[in-house]
């Protein structure tokens, strides 16, 4: 078994990382779009999307039923399936992986549900380390701004409404995000994350971002895919 | 006062947990459950209240396990994943509300069996053992000890090889037959391992049910006892191993094997643990 910082593959993985609202799944698809362009074969992969723990994570969610540890170990289990069935075998291959959110959205959401730091961080140690991570560096009030403007709502676990902070699903929400963002500030040294600041303009944040990959991208191959 | 092996969960308060927590360990077809089936209302007629659990018991993700593994699709990293899910949830829902109303928790396999395949499987034996930090230590821990001559009758005329519990994911090209004897054999090997550095206490499953309850019977009332005691049964290998383990429960392991060098030539930086990076982190 493998561990963080020891593989070795071909491939590239850049992943995007920030509170909701930071704008980082834009990037991530401006992004995408432009690496296709420009002949790279690239593969998407998003958190807590693996079909084969999709329906406990949905009971889970829906019944209320996920403490800390449970919520903790149910997206370690969906990461660690796309991680051996997808991300390694696609970086293996030479592909250029993109990744909406990866383990320091668990590090941060596991933290703040109290688990330990140590624990977690050793529980995701079979991931690869990814070729840039980048952070999208938002103050609090605009992040909550765009989501709550978008949405009719936020959802029970995404307001942090496990943890008791508020009876109010906002106040909840703001607090929760609030202490999250807290944490990608410490882990912004500790894994050395690429750090974008959003609230630049989409363009400015876009640019950046394409010259810091073009940088890792290098010695990369460009792989001839099907269109 | 009961102690977990590394961080307890949050807001878990281990001074409440007055209950008993008995482990049964041993491989697929040693006679566990039928141990357990007979413990249950010897308990219960001495006015106990018995809870007794089981993997791939939990609400939450026993089914998931189930249908994932007959799809024979999962990783090995991912299949101890989900089985700890399913660990943590009969811990907070079971588990725990039970041994602090006072129960006699009967547990049919615990972590071991659990780091064991795990470990048969390339895990990396710390990484595991932190993955169950938060579990509970148990009050004792009975192995059934079988050897794989004795082991194969009793499950060819049962219930027959198990896909898994036959490591076909291992040993692929291999029949059932060849591929049980050869992943028993290491399994068993493992458990004699985690027997040294856990503690268990060790009772011959080879004779009938009813003899290995006797023995069980007695190492349960023992244990319900409260009194400070000896194992009953000791811990000793055919090899004659010592006894430093005896009277520590140890969750550390030697650090495994150092991995490759990078290839020549690689530019990215040297490897990095991931808990390295994070000691002395304020955030602890």
């Amino acid at each position: 078994m493998k561990r963080y910082g020891e593989h070795r593959f071909p491939g590239k993985l850049f992943v995007v990382e920030g509170i909701d609202g930071s704008g980082k799944s834009t990037q991530l698809a401006l992004l995408h779009q432009w690496l296709q362009a420009e002949g790279y074969g690239v593969v998407f992969s998003e958190w807590n999307s693996s079909p084969l723990v999709r329906e406990t994570t949905k009971r889970g969610k829906k019944k209320h039923m996920l403490t800390p540890p449970t919520f903790s170990l149910i997206h370690a289990t969906d990461f660690a399936d796309r991680m051996e069935h997808n991300i390694i075998p696609l970086l293996k291959a030479g592909a250029v992986v993109l990744c909406d959110r990866y383990i320091y959205t668990a590090f941060a959401r596991d933290v703040v549900r109290g688990m330990d730091p140590l624990w977690v961080r050793e529980l995701y140690s079979f991931a690869v380390k990814p070729t840039a991570a980048f952070y999208f560096r938002v103050p609090l009030d605009v992040a909550m701004k765009r989501i709550l403007d978008g949405r009719s709502g936020v959802k029970f676990y995404e307001a942090g409404m496990d943890l008791s902070l508020s009876e109010d699903p906002q106040e909840s929400f703001r607090i929760f995000q609030g202490r999250i963002l807290d944490e990608y500030e410490k882990m912004v040294p500790e894994f050395d994350l690429t750090t974008v600041d959003a609230t630049l303009s989409i363009e400015e944040q876009q640019t950046y971002m394409r010259q810091t990959v073009k940088a890792k991208l290098a010695q990369a191959k460009r792989l001839r895919v099907a269109p | 006062m009961r102690e977990t092996y590394a961080a307890p969960l949050p807001g878990m308060n281990l001074a409440e947990l007055t209950g008993k927590l008995i482990v049964i360990e041993g491989t697929d077809g040693v006679g566990r459950s039928t141990q357990i089936r007979l413990l249950r209302p010897w308990l219960e007629q001495q006015g106990r209240a018995v809870l007794d659990t089981a993997l791939k018991r939990s609400a939450l993700a026993g089914k998931g396990i189930q249908q994932a593994q007959e799809g024979h699709t999962l990783g090995r990293i991912t299949l101890s994943l989900f089985y700890a899910t399913d660990f943590a949830d009969r811990l907070e829902h079971e588990i725990v509300p039970a041994l602090r109303a006072g129960f006699v928790v009967l547990t049919d396999r615990y972590i071991y069996s659990l780091m064991a395949r795990a470990i048969m499987r390339g895990a990396d034996p710390r990484w595991i053992r932190n993955a169950y930090g938060f579990a509970l230590k148990p009050d004792a821990t009975f192995y059934l000890r079988i050897g794989v001559d004795d082991l194969i009758p009793r499950v060819v005329f049962s219930r027959g090889f198990d896909y898994w519990e036959s490591g076909m994911d291992i040993h692929p090209s291999e029949d059932m037959y060849d591929s049980f004897r050869k992943y028993q054999t290491e399994l068993l090997t493992e458990f004699e391992r985690l027997a040294k550095e856990y503690n268990f206490e060790v009772i011959d499953a080879t004779p009938d049910a009813h003899t290995v309850f006797e023995h069980l019977r007695a190492g349960v009332a023992q244990v319900l006892s409260g009194e400070p005691r000896e194992p009953l049964f000791s811990v000793a290998t055919p090899a004659g191993g010592t006894s430093e383990a005896a009277g520590k429960r140890v969750l550390e392991m030697p650090a495994p094997a150092k991995p490759a060098a990078p290839a020549a030539g690689e530019s990215e930086p040297a490897p990095q643990a991931l808990t390295s990076a994070a000691e002395g982190d304020a955030n602890r």
